[in-house]
């Protein structure tokens, strides 16, 4: 292949899905940035006016829920990696002809929508329901208190339905992990969990990373959980965002909240990369070959 | 002499043989655990498929009862509603994991100019807020005179699947093992040809494990959908509707049907991978 | 550096290309009032199609075959009303520029019917196309404040917003102000619609709603706030509280007179119970948008509904109150029982004490609003 048709493969191949995202992302959000900045109401109608006091609005009114949202979002995701990452495990590893099958099972509840699982989990986790009963037995609930409608609840749901998130791209790069590199360092007289530590995880990492930025990223979004299973001092910024668009019919504040909302997540994900070292994961590292 | 003193063996200590234990079959009870945990609501849900509730209202066990069962696809709505989102879920499936996959490619094989922007476009989508996503959807479909309906919903759905697609095969690229690709390359194969017959089979786990995801995104979405449907309706935003009043106990049944689909789909590849090591086990032993 | 730059140069340039494309378009979100409000044009005779958006579940199976069968029209009846804050999200873009999206007839709450018509979005009707509204409308229901006359509204249904107390945890909730009784803290819920809690509220606190201030609003609401921050109510619902009541998680929420009806088939122990300062009335309403084509099956469809004979199949099916005069006479001679029920066929005696929401003027309501918003988005 000539030189110059190999530097025009890769825009080839960006080509019809990142046109896709400029025509229907880039561009909606060039709009609401504009709305964003807008002055008005519906009655009056919007002008854009800089108002950047929209932002400042944002930031120093709504910081409970953003830190809230912050917190539940991170131990959902941490405790999604723990349960998610050893079944992950266990079905690249352990699989065998069931591999699938699994993998499968992990994605089914999906397939029976939102609401009814989380209306199946407000009967599991009533009041006086077996869960509870046998919580507050052990002593781990209060006697006369309640699992719904506190942060355990939320975190909870947050963690349920965002589990395939993490487990699906944890198995991908486990799959990957060419077994004899595992052999080798057994050979190399490295116990099963040195084995471990220090070759299948550190291989699985960009799974780990993916698998925790697609729990993360969403999650501090969600809305539904909050709703469902939080009462009114639970809610998250997703809820106020949606408060203030169909509520209030703020919309410039609501496209304010959203970017503000947006730009901390990528503040946190950048520095998480860097942190995990895996700027590989957003292609910043040097291609060989 | 030296034959019992080859054939003496040293038996590990207890705690050694339960340790050992644990770690053969912990991992498999850990997933049993949890995917027993994954399901539990399921459970639920088909309990009460067949409650007999006096009322609209399907909380409190009342009765058994197998009319439901037997009325499964009676309410039209519920059937159309259904349909909808199988068809939409499965188109926006095909379409997101193709041109996400593409993506991923481009962005893990090549240096060009552009990564980084291109980067930051597909990751900046899974940040936002569905409500915002939504509502700017709609306002830039009116803008552009789209009217709103099955057309609209999936553009929106292929929108927010591929930047997870991405994500997905991504992982499973980076670290690809390529000597298997150059082995091809010096046996006479072109690109393509290498592409086709070696990097795509590879890749396979990861693409699937990606449509996966796209499809459970799509046919669960609410909100974004909610705003971009116009008079269309899809299974979840039938069931958000039908919840302000009483969700039909139909419904429930409705959800089981889908779950076992997949557990047929589970059945069928367990006896796929049966039958291809069957085929394995009669091919010639290499020398 | 150099690298760093190019990348910002590529982001301006998508950047150039999303203003380039969206400056195609033109326009922008929200927008104002039209300056006259349309009345629509109705022809003699009803035909061709038409799309009714309403409320799920608000219906019975026979009504629109049997309007169709009457009058020739085709209807395509859809059911996505939820939620009147999110069906007003979702058609405001279409309304501002005088489209409905293709809906003929919308079915909204008083509160959304009052702003939809400020803003322009509703046509007003040609009361001649509906002599049966004219006749039948119940006379409680006629010279509502947010349309006196009635220009650009017909009820679909009413309904009451009460107390729903499970008679069998705490037998001693009577009033709203019970709810704020310490011995039922974390088993008492409201609900997120704001008309409908805080009036009851400003109730509670001896406010005349007919005379209520913008302060009063506030003072409920910030009376609410305090309960809700010391864990009194429990949370804030649509009606997912009706799980809540079954399972006993809750004892006493404020709530609405159909689901009560529901609730009781299956445990008699919830009841409806009307609070001693009075409960909130309702309707739901049906309105035709602008940019609605065929009004004139859209009338026809009131019209028909208005017939006490076709009315009483509907309100055989729901639970509320209906708004048509007559229905209450077939039900005494097909389901006795039913007529009796105060819940749907209410005395004037049973509903002395209630009111209609108050109305709020453009800046009032955007404060009241985000007040009340804060206490629920905690």
């Amino acid at each position: 292949m000539s030189n110059r048709r190999r530097r025009l493969v890769p825009y080839f191949l960006l080509g019809p899905g990142i046109l896709w995202l400029i025509l229907f992302f880039a561009v909606p959000m060039y709009f609401m940035g504009r709305l964003s900045l807008d002055t008005g109401t519906l009655e009056t109608g919007f002008r854009f006016n800089w108002q950047w006091s929209n932002f400042h609005d944002a930031l120093s009114l709504y910081q409970t829920p953003f830190l809230r949202s912050f917190y539940y979002a991170g131990a959902a995701t941490v405790i999604a990696l723990l349960i998610g990452y050893p079944l992950a495990y266990a079905i690249a590893f352990k699989g065998g002809r069931w591999k699938n099958a699994m993998l499968l099972a992990v994605v089914a509840p999906f397939f029976t929508t939102y609401l009814i699982r989380t209306i199946a989990w407000e009967t599991i986790l009533s009041d006086h329901g077996f869960v509870v009963s046998t919580l507050q037995s052990v002593g781990i609930v209060a006697a006369g208190g309640r699992i719904l409608q506190t942060a355990s609840a939320v975190i909870a749901g947050i963690t349920y339905n965002f589990l395939p998130f993490m487990v699906l791209p944890v198995y991908a790069s486990l799959e990957r992990i060419d077994p004899s590199m595992i052999e080798a360092a057994k050979d190399l007289y490295a116990s099963p969990r040195t084995a471990f530590w220090k070759v299948t995880l550190p291989l699985s990492l960009p799974g780990v990373v993916a698998g925790t930025l697609l729990t993360f990223i969403p999650a501090v979004g969600d809305y539904i959980n909050a709703f469902f299973l939080g009462s009114n001092n639970n809610h998250m910024i997703g809820n106020v965002i949606q408060g203030l668009y169909l509520t209030q019919r703020d919309y410039p504040a609501a496209a304010a909240l959203s970017f503000v909302l947006m730009a901390v997540i990528m503040l946190a994900v950048l520095g998480y990369i860097r942190f995990a070292g895996s700027e590989a994961l957003m292609g910043e590292e040097a291609v060989a070959g | 002499m030296e034959a019992s003193a080859i054939t003496r063996t040293v038996l590990p200590s207890a705690p050694a043989r339960a340790w050992r234990w644990t770690r053969e079959h912990g991992p498999n009870i850990f997933a049993a655990l949890a995917i027993a945990y994954l399901l539990i609501p399921i459970v639920v849900i088909f309990a009460f498929s067949f409650n007999n509730p006096a009322g609209k209202y399907n909380y409190t066990w009342v009765g058994f009862t197998l009319s439901h069962w037997g009325n499964v696809f009676g309410i039209s709505e519920l059937n159309d509603a259904l349909l909808t989102s199988l068809k939409l879920a499965v188109l926006a499936t095909v379409i997101s994991t193709a041109l996400g996959t593409l993506i991923a490619i481009a962005l893990v094989r090549h240096q060009f100019f552009g990564r980084r922007t291109a980067n930051f476009l597909i990751v900046v989508p899974m940040a936002t807020p569905e409500v915002v996503m939504g509502a700017s959807l709609l306002s830039m479909f009116l803008i552009y005179g789209l009217a709103l309906g099955f057309l609209t919903l999936l553009i929106a759905h292929v929108m927010f699947c591929i930047s997870f697609v991405v994500v997905v095969v991504r992982s499973r690229l980076i670290g690809f093992d390529r000597s298997l690709e150059e082995a091809a390359q010096d046996l006479g194969a072109n690109p393509l040809t290498t592409f086709m017959k070696v990097t795509l089979p590879l890749l396979l786990p990861g693409i699937a494990a990606a449509a996966l995801l796209a499809f459970a995104l799509s046919i669960d979405d609410f909100v974004v959908s909610n705003f971009n449907s116009g008079t269309t309706v899809t299974f979840p935003l039938f069931i958000f509707g039908a919840a302000q009043r009483g969700i039909p106990v139909e419904v429930n049944c409705v959800a089981i049907i889908l779950f076992s689909v997949t557990l047929v789909a589970m059945g069928a590849t367990v006896l796929q991978q049966r039958r291809a090591e069957a085929l394995a086990a009669t091919r010639p032993q290499e020398a | 550096m150099l690298k760093g730059l190019r990348g910002v140069a590529l982001a301006a340039l998508i950047l150039a290309v999303s203003v380039g494309i969206a400056a195609c378009g033109g326009g922008g979100i929200g927008g104002g009032a039209s300056e006259k409000v349309a009345t629509v044009k109705v022809d003699p005779k009803p035909s061709g199609n038409m799309t009714i958006s309403n409320w799920p579940l608000y219906i019975d199976k026979n009504t629109v075959p049997d309007f169709e069968k009457a009058t020739g029209v085709s209807v395509k009846y859809i059911e996505d009303v939820n939620d009147n804050a999110e069906f007003f999200g979702k058609m405001q873009p279409l309304l501002a520029q005088g489209q409905s999206g293709g809906r003929s007839l919308i079915v909204v709450t008083d509160w959304m019917a009052n702003k939809m018509h400020q803003l322009g979005y509703v046509q007003d009707l040609d009361k001649s196309a509906i002599p049966n509204v004219e006749k039948n409308l119940v006379p409680a229901l006629q010279h509502p404040t947010f349309d006196p006359n009635r220009d650009f509204s017909v009820p679909w249904q009413s309904g009451m917003t009460g107390l729903i107390v499970r008679e069998d945890l705490a037998p001693d909730v009577h009033s709203i102000c019970d709810l704020f009784n310490p011995k039922y803290k974390g088993k008492v819920e409201m609900l997120t619609e704001m008309r409908d809690t805080v009036p009851l509220v400003m109730k509670c606190m001896g406010v005349d709603l007919s005379k209520a201030t913008e302060q009063d609003w506030l003072n409920a609401i910030a009376k609410i706030k305090s309960a809700a921050d010391s864990g009194q109510i429990r949370r804030f619902t649509g009606n997912d509280y009706a799980r809540d009541l079954t399972s006993g998680d809750v004892d006493a929420v404020i709530g609405w007179s159909g689901d009560a009806v529901q609730l009781q088939a299956d445990n008699p122990n919830i009841k409806f119970v009307m609070p001693k300062e009075g409960c909130m009335l309702w309707s739901d309403n049906m309105e035709i948008p602008v940019g609605a084509p065929n009004p004139t099956a859209a009338e026809a469809w009131m019209n028909y509904v208005y017939d006490p004979k076709n009315q009483a199949q509907i309100a055989a099916y729901n639970n509320y109150v209906t708004p048509v005069a007559g229905v209450k006479q077939v039900f005494e001679k097909t389901d006795p029982a039913t007529a009796k029920n105060p819940l749907i066929f209410p005395s004037s005696k049973f509903t002395a004490n209630c009111d209609t929401a108050p109305t709020l003027s453009g800046q009032e309501e955007q404060k009241v609003t985000a007040a009340f918003d804060a206490v629920i988005n905690g």
